[in-house]
């Protein structure tokens, strides 16, 4: 999967609304394979729910949503499936973590299903994050920074053409965003794929190949 | 372990598992017993007779106190019997021929005490019995006579005359034991025959000869003395055509059938066995949905962690995996278990069966463990597919 594109996507709950003043909603765009994108916003305008129609577990919008120019609309089930575990990657806001299960469990949940990386990989990616010795602590004890790390860790697991980030160092500081980020930009080249970063504020510091205001 | 199940079986509730297990073993088990007991008993009924087809009737008129006091007699005349071929219904029919002598016979088995009775002999004509030609046939000076007896008589013999006495009792494997002389005298005559008992017969209360043999005799003990048939049998095309029953009642006969009486004890025992599998049933589709409800309620309290699960990749083919694995082994284990139970009750009524009835054959296992099958695989079924669709409905936020 190459592009993303968005025709005039406007969610139904902006459709009443007059005073928008997006880069995105209503707009015509899309994110490119290989680059690096920020899409900077305010809260309320609609991160979120640009997230949730990417990954296709929302449709209540107006407009075109199509990856290569497919019309994610007319997507079943089986095609979202393959979307979320080989193209696209997310690293939500929210973490979806599992809070019964062990920081290491939970990132091994995800590769069992994608079968991609080494577990000498994944430790050595819990050394840098300077959370090794929580592999077999339970998410629910972690503090939401190191829950943060440890979901990074579960969105590179798998193969992607694009990363989404929703807000991904909201609890990190400076020191360890930076190697979140250094860690994310060097799998996303590897992989030669796309990440579309979002802020609704502090964000990483890096060479944003374009900047949309939501 | 699978960390998709680690996950999943969160909050699984054993006491709702363990209830509908003992429940759905209740339901299951009533109703494969329930058939089998069925299969296992109507053979009792439902004896086949060897000796005689099932086309076969009998006909003989009513007896009445008028008729016996008037000396009108109740006997078929030859143009009555012809009347009775004549019927649409009627194949063919012929007369029962009757001993016109005495008769006395002793009956016993191994040397014990004899069971000695006056009696009569009736013969049909050959082809109405369902004998190989060798064994069913007589020659003038022979001294041993095939005979038919009614299983009546046996009975008769087995619970009135054995069972006090502590003899042995009679089966139907037994019969080449049974000792049987035959007496006649008339005219001053003596002879003595043996008595070759082939079989017992449900469908004629009689003693029956071969026709050669009554034909033979009466000629040679009571020549010249004839009486018409009080009996006649008839071959028909099917038994239960409605016009036999509005003949025999505008002429006044009855059938002497003894299938009326298992009939209605049929009828009875499959009115029983149908109300008590209904509740096994009804039984069955209650726990049903009980595990319904509790494999709902577990996909209710682990949607957030269902969700999550399609979020990141789970096909929700993968995720209803568990859930069907989990309610297909508790129905396996249902029917397993329901069967072990089937065996155990089983063997217990056979044996009481066999006590009573040692002819009846053993049927076979399969209709139980073809409707314990159809069971498990209509409830495993749906359970599937509705877990199935509870979790699709969790991936279109429908909840």
């Amino acid at each position: 999967m190459n592009t993303i594109k968005l025709n005039n996507v406007l969610p139904h709950v902006f459709s009443q609304r007059t005073d928008l003043k997006s880069e995105v909603w209503k707009h015509e765009l899309s994110f490119e394979k290989g680059q690096l994108y920020l899409v900077e916003a305010m809260s309320g305008t609609g991160k979120s729910t640009l997230c949730s129609y990417i990954l296709g577990y929302r449709q209540d919008f107006s407009g075109q949503l199509t990856f290569d120019d497919k019309d994610t609309q007319q997507f079943s089930v089986s095609n979202w499936v393959d979307i979320r575990k080989k193209h696209i990657s997310h690293l939500f806001q929210e973490l979806r973590l599992f809070s019964e299960l062990t920081a290491m469990e939970n990132v091994q949940i995800k590769n069992r299903l994608t079968d991609f990386k080494t577990e000498k990989q994944i430790n050595e990616w819990f050394e840098m994050l300077d959370i090794a010795d929580k592999t077999n602590t339970k998410i629910g004890r972690m503090s939401f920074g190191q829950q943060q790390r440890v979901a990074l860790i579960r969105a590179l697991v798998q193969p992607f053409d694009f990363l989404f980030a929703d807000e991904p160092i909201s609890h990190l500081d400076d020191h360890n965003s930076s190697i979140m980020g250094e860690i994310m930009m060097k799998e996303a080249h590897k992989q030669g794929a796309g990440v579309i970063i979002t802020s609704i504020g502090k964000h990483m510091q890096l060479n944003y190949d374009k900047t949309f205001r939501l | 372990m699978d960390l998709v199940w680690k996950l999943l079986r969160q909050h699984i509730s054993l006491s709702q598992l363990v209830g509908f297990f003992f429940a759905n073993l209740f339901g299951m088990w009533v109703v494969m017993l329930g058939i089998q007991f069925y299969k296992d008993v109507i053979p009792v009924f439902n004896q086949e007779d060897s000796f005689i087809n099932a086309n076969y009737l009998v006909l003989s008129k009513h007896i009445t106190t008028v008729g016996t006091l008037s000396g009108h007699g109740n006997s078929f005349s030859e143009y009555e019997i012809k009347d009775i071929e004549k019927q649409p219904f009627a194949k063919r029919a012929a007369p029962f021929t009757t001993s016109q002598y005495k008769v006395n016979a002793a009956m016993s088995m191994s040397g014990a005490t004899p069971f000695q009775t006056d009696m009569f002999f009736e013969a049909v004509p050959d082809s109405f019995v369902d004998t190989p030609k060798e064994a069913w046939t007589y020659k003038p000076g022979e001294t041993e006579v095939p005979i038919i007896m009614p299983r009546t008589y046996i009975a008769l013999y087995n619970f009135g005359f054995a069972q006090s006495r502590g003899l042995p009792k009679v089966s139907d494997g037994l019969v080449g034991l049974i000792n049987m002389q035959i007496y006649i005298n008339a005219n001053g005559q003596h002879a003595q025959f043996k008595g070759k008992i082939l079989g017992f017969s449900n469908r004629i209360n009689t003693i029956l000869v071969p026709k050669a043999f009554i034909d033979w005799s009466n000629e040679k003990f009571e020549p010249g003395k004839t009486e018409d048939p009080s009996r006649v049998i008839v071959e028909v095309h099917t038994p239960t055509d409605e016009g036999i029953a509005k003949y025999m009642q505008k002429k006044g006969y009855d059938v002497e059938d003894n299938k009326l009486d298992a009939g209605k004890a049929t009828y009875f025992l499959k009115v029983i066995i149908s109300l008590v599998m209904l509740v096994g049933l009804l039984v069955s589709i209650l726990s049903f949905y009980i595990l319904m409800l509790s494999i709902y309620l577990l996909v209710q309290k682990n949607s957030t962690k269902l969700e999550n699960l399609l979020l990141i990749g789970y096909s929700p083919q993968h995720v209803s995996k568990p859930y069907q694995m989990l309610t297909l082994g508790m129905n396996a284990a249902v029917l397993i278990f329901a069967f072990i139970l089937l065996l155990v009750c089983r063997n217990y009524y056979l044996g009481m069966i066999e006590l009573i009835f040692p002819q009846v054959h053993t049927q076979t296992l399969l209709p139980a463990i073809l409707s314990g099958l159809s069971i498990f695989s209509l409830v495993s079924i749906i359970n599937s597919l509705a877990i199935r669709k509870k979790i699709l409905k969790i991936w279109y936020r429908k909840d």
